[in-house]
């Protein structure tokens, strides 16, 4: 067993030379102190590496030369940029370099294929990682928040609009591929890779009006992507919301790394969102030109 | 017996809640993940369910709001466990149906054997 504080001889193999129940396992492994542990069985990290395009043959698992897990850290790969996720040091191996190791040899397969724009999220209060992030000179972004709205609150009445139901095809359109610098999870490409996905159009009284695309899960929703085209964005996702809950009563939601200085949160407050916790967005380079800055 | 069903996908964590309750006379049932929980729940009607909040299928939160809904679980007390701070915990467990929460990790046996006890008594004891 190594000894903390101390250098550990670290083999990283590539992520592609385990299957999907292992990694599973390693990676459950890494996080089972995590104040957020969020641990994933084979079908849920099948589905986590198809939707976030994480490439599995650049992918690495850390172990001993006698091949005891060490840790894991996975790379997802989009035009013009990568994406650092799912890092993880098994509790007992921490501050032996494997962390260090997996983010180093990440960053160089990224610059290998000429990528020289990294994204990343790390959990509000992960010290250790948020520091090891900035030794690789990834610098912040903001923060994100994690919600959940519980289907044991009671809909309210949708609010009075004209109301449309999107088909896949024409959430897609709505969402179009120009979302390349939002955080890596609600980018075009991760709707794109989802199934089940749809969305809503509204047209309120006065004009205003927005569109949300989603995803529907057997017992939840989540991955929403929205906008206000006309309007105040508060009070069009109110009513967006309040047609979603409506449609769905019992589902659960959850929506992943909304920017805190979004226009839309008060509505989802209002509509019984908690918080579950929040991430910090960190890059590493500049987005290359190619990639549209943020629309909402 | 008082019959309680624990959700943990953590085999050192289920081990060390099943030792502790076994010995102070409960029967303790085991699901390692939410979609076996439900099941167990519906089959076998515990008299408590102990939830850990972070399972390997679906969160549980979603199982929580699951077992709310099921009218035959209506009384059935679920508690969950937890490491998150005491503020969001408060938060989940309110929105989400449970009736109470139980710090992670677990490092003094006899608070969390007494937690337990209290929480069959008056299901709404939150600390």
């Amino acid at each position: 067993m190594p000894t903390p504080n101390t250098t550990t001889a670290i083999k990283l193999i590539p992520a592609s030379h385990f299957n999907y129940e292992q990694l599973a396992a390693i990676y459950n492994q890494t996080r089972v102190d995590y104040m957020v542990p969020m641990p994933m069985n084979a079908a849920r990290l099948a589905e986590y590496v198809a939707t976030y395009d994480v490439d599995l043959d650049l992918s690495l698992v850390a172990t001993t030369p006698d091949g005891e897990m060490l840790g894991v850290a996975m790379l997802g790969l989009r035009e013009g940029r990568a994406w650092l996720t799912r890092l993880g040091v098994i509790p007992n191996t921490r501050r032996t370099g494997v962390g260090q190791a997996l983010v180093e040899s990440l960053m160089e397969q990224a610059a290998r294929l000429s990528i020289n724009f990294v994204m990343l999220e790390v959990i509000k209060n992960n010290v250790p990682a948020h520091q090891l992030f900035i030794k690789f000179g990834f610098y912040e972004i903001g923060e994100l928040l994690v919600l959940r709205r519980s289907p044991l609150i009671s809909p309210l009445d949708p609010i009075v609009a004209d109301a449309q139901r999107l088909d896949r095809t024409d959430s897609l359109t709505l969402v179009g591929r120009d979302r390349g610098t939002q955080p890596w999870t609600n980018q075009s490409e991760s709707l794109f890779n989802a199934y089940e996905v749809s969305g809503l159009h509204l047209t309120l009284a006065d004009g205003s009006r927005g569109w949300l695309v989603y995803q529907r899960q057997k017992f939840l929703l989540t991955r929403f992507a929205f906008k206000t085209e006309v309007g105040d964005p508060a009070t069009v996702a109110y009513a967006l919301l309040s047609h979603l809950h409506h449609q769905y009563p019992r589902l659960d939601t959850q929506i992943e790394n909304i920017q805190i200085n979004d226009p839309h949160l008060p509505a989802f407050y209002e509509m019984g969102y908690v918080e579950s916790f929040r991430r910090i967005e960190m890059w590493h380079g500049r987005p290359p030109a190619s990639l549209k800055m943020n629309p909402s | 017996m008082t019959k309680i069903l624990l959700i943990e996908d953590i085999p050192d964590n289920a081990e060390l809640v099943r030792k502790a309750l076994s010995q102070s006379g409960y029967e303790i049932i085991h699901a390692p993940d939410a979609e076996t929980g439900l099941q167990m729940a519906l089959a076998q009607h515990p008299d408590l369910i102990l939830l850990d909040l972070g399972l390997p299928d679906y969160d549980g939160q979603t199982l929580a709001g699951w077992l709310r809904a099921e009218a035959v679980l209506d009384a059935t007390p679920i508690i969950a466990l937890t490491a998150w701070p005491e503020e969001t915990a408060k938060q989940m467990v309110e929105s989400y149906g449970c009736n109470g929460y139980i710090c992670k990790p677990i490092t003094k046996v006899n608070i969390f054997v007494a937690q337990v006890n209290s929480f069959l008594k008056t299901p709404n004891a939150n600390p």
